[in-house]
């Protein structure tokens, strides 16, 4: 029954305090194995009181138990439990430390970032920390800000963009006509008559602009003349009917005239009516009156001449006048 | 892998081994077992596998963290991922790589010495001439060691993993105690209740196996023929190795997959 004697060398090298340093050894283990069991437990936060909030999501994607809720980057929670609702949404139970809970308001807005390399992060943003504090179990939503989401998207809409850039710069297409119409422009351009010969056509058609062109020059060249003359011509009719002894002038003299002759036949005709008062009033000397009469007529004939001659000469000088009657009282 | 195959796919002898490790485990969780004699043999086979060979473990244990670390944080900063890397270290180096080095270690230093003690004894005749004396072998030789192995496994595991988990705080956040916050948080997320439960049954079966094993095989060496010494132990390294890759695999498989 009892042990055999540890024989020979190995017995020997064994050192007398061998049960303090294997009990030191297994001390040691044991301290060290229940210190790290109890720094785990205090990590986890059995040792603290901690509030609940339960975060209502659309997709639980992303989401795992352990995962840690950042308010500014610091850890204030952690995803305790995930479950889907009858409604088909999904609750993620959040424990916070009682410690940690000041910073989650009513105001607070939760999001959860599910970003294209990494894990998923859920972050509480609080803009007003003045307002009344989160209750323990309140019910919040989470906006999802999800760039794999967007990626299926993006690249839908990618693809319509490079199939309409695959239709532009296809052969044939109209891009490359216009591509090669402004080549075929600009190389126009580039040629003898320049800008001309692109917008015309070619450079026959510009040829021929360009001869008109000249010949406008020359036109107006020759019409300058043509106006310079008139000019002189003006200034010369200007003297004639304007000038002294011009139409006008001739013109005013002869009005002046016909008014003094005028005047001189207003007189005659007076004289006619005295005689003829008195031709009434001595009708019974027919002799007497007779030779007047022959001498009144004289000078009547002769008035009325005079009166024939003025009124061709103001209708010599005055064309413009047309009626040519003149009324005998 | 034929010359392992050999002694992996002995049908025959796994049976025995479980037999003995039945046995063995009630011995060892049965109080009358541990007798002043019995004790000291085990604190004995502590001595020899755990307290000579701590520092040395230790060391080792501290320079592979340091280049573990080194590698796991410039690949992270490379990659961008760095605020990953203290969890990819605590997952890989505490959770997996120091309890399988650890068992390994203690399977080729301490393994193959009681595989070859037991098989000597019994090619001795030393176990049947107790066994015809009235005496048991098995709770006065065997389970002693066995106990003593698991334990020294356990304490090496144990103490190399703390040693690492301060060299990452070290390494990371410096003498500053400012990192600690993040550190915790970073462990509260590692090492929740499974975790820890999982962890703490792999080293009890990484102990077991590196206790039971080689005791288990060196008992099939023949009596008066000390050609069959080298085949137990042989064959009792070969099946602790598969036996240890195995419950590795197993409980990568159970967490990841």
């Amino acid at each position: 029954m009892e042990s055999k004697p540890e024989s020979g060398i190995a017995g020997a090298l064994l050192p007398r305090n061998l049960g303090v340093r294997v009990g030191m050894l297994i001390a040691a283990t044991i301290l060290v194995a229940g210190g790290f069991l109890l720094y785990v437990l205090f990590a986890r936060g059995v040792f603290e009181q901690t509030q609940r909030v339960i975060l209502i999501a659309d997709n639980a994607e992303g989401v795992r138990v352990g995962m840690d809720l950042t308010f500014s980057g610091f850890p204030i929670g952690t995803v305790r439990r995930i479950t889907l609702r009858d409604d088909g949404k999904v609750r993620i139970s959040v424990r916070v430390p009682v410690t940690e809970a000041k910073w989650l308001r009513q105001s607070s807005v939760f999001v959860l970032d599910v970003p294209l390399v990494g894990s998923a992060k859920l972050r509480a943003y609080s803009s007003n920390l003045k307002d009344p504090p989160l209750e323990h179990r309140a019910e919040r939503t989470v906006l999802r800000g999800d760039a794999n989401a967007e990626i299926p998207r993006m690249i839908a809409t990618l693809r319509q963009v490079l199939e309409n850039v695959d239709q532009i710069t296809d052969t044939g297409s109209s891009l490359q006509e216009s591509l090669k119409s402004a080549r075929a422009v600009t190389e126009r351009m580039a040629g003898k008559y320049g800008v001309l010969g692109g917008v015309l056509g070619g450079d026959d058609n510009a040829r021929k602009v360009i001869a008109s062109i000249d010949r406008a020059n020359a036109l107006l060249a020759s019409l300058n003349g043509v106006a310079l003359k008139m000019d002189t011509v003006l200034s010369k009719a200007d003297q004639r009917v304007l000038g002294p002894g011009g139409v006008v002038d001739e013109t005013q003299k002869a009005v002046a005239q016909a008014n003094a002759i005028l005047g001189e036949v207003r007189a005659s005709l007076k004289r006619v009516d005295g005689i003829l008062a008195d031709a009434q009033a001595v009708a019974g000397n027919a002799k007497a009156a007779t030779t007047d009469l022959a001498a009144l007529r004289a000078e009547v004939e002769a008035s009325l001449r005079k009166v024939a001659s003025l009124i061709d000469e103001i209708n010599r000088k005055w064309p413009f006048e047309r009626d040519t009657k003149l009324k005998l009282p | 892998m034929a010359f392992a195959g050999e002694y992996i796919f002995r049908a025959r002898s796994w049976r025995r081994i479980l037999r003995f490790a039945g046995f063995a485990t009630v011995a060892l969780l049965s109080p009358s077992t541990y007798r002043p004699a019995t004790r000291e043999l085990a604190v004995r086979q502590i001595y020899y596998t755990a307290w000579q060979v701590l520092p040395g473990y230790l060391l080792f244990s501290s320079v592979l963290t340091l280049v573990i670390i080194e590698i796991v944080f410039s690949a992270a900063r490379e990659y961008g991922l760095a605020r990953y890397s203290l969890e990819l270290v605590l997952r890989v180096l505490v959770l997996e790589l120091i309890p399988l080095l650890t068992a390994l270690f203690v399977a080729l230093r301490s393994g193959a010495a009681i595989g070859a003690e037991i098989a000597l004894m019994c090619v001795g005749g030393e176990m049947e001439d107790r066994e015809e004396a009235g005496a048991s072998p098995l709770h006065d030789e065997l389970v002693p060691r066995i106990a003593g192995a698991a334990l020294s496994v356990a304490s090496l595991t144990t103490l190399s993993c703390a040693l690492a988990v301060s060299l990452t705080y070290l390494v990371m956040y410096g003498f500053s105690e400012w990192g600690l916050p993040e550190f915790t948080r970073v462990v509260a997320g590692v090492f929740d209740e499974a975790v820890l439960a999982g962890f703490a049954l792999k080293c009890l079966l990484f102990g077991l196996a590196v206790a039971l094993i080689p005791v288990a095989t060196g008992l099939e060496a023949e009596r008066g023929n000390p050609r069959s010494v080298p085949s137990a132990v042989l064959g009792g390294l070969v099946k602790l190795f598969s036996v240890i890759v195995v419950i590795e695999i197993l409980s990568l498989m159970v967490k990841y997959v």
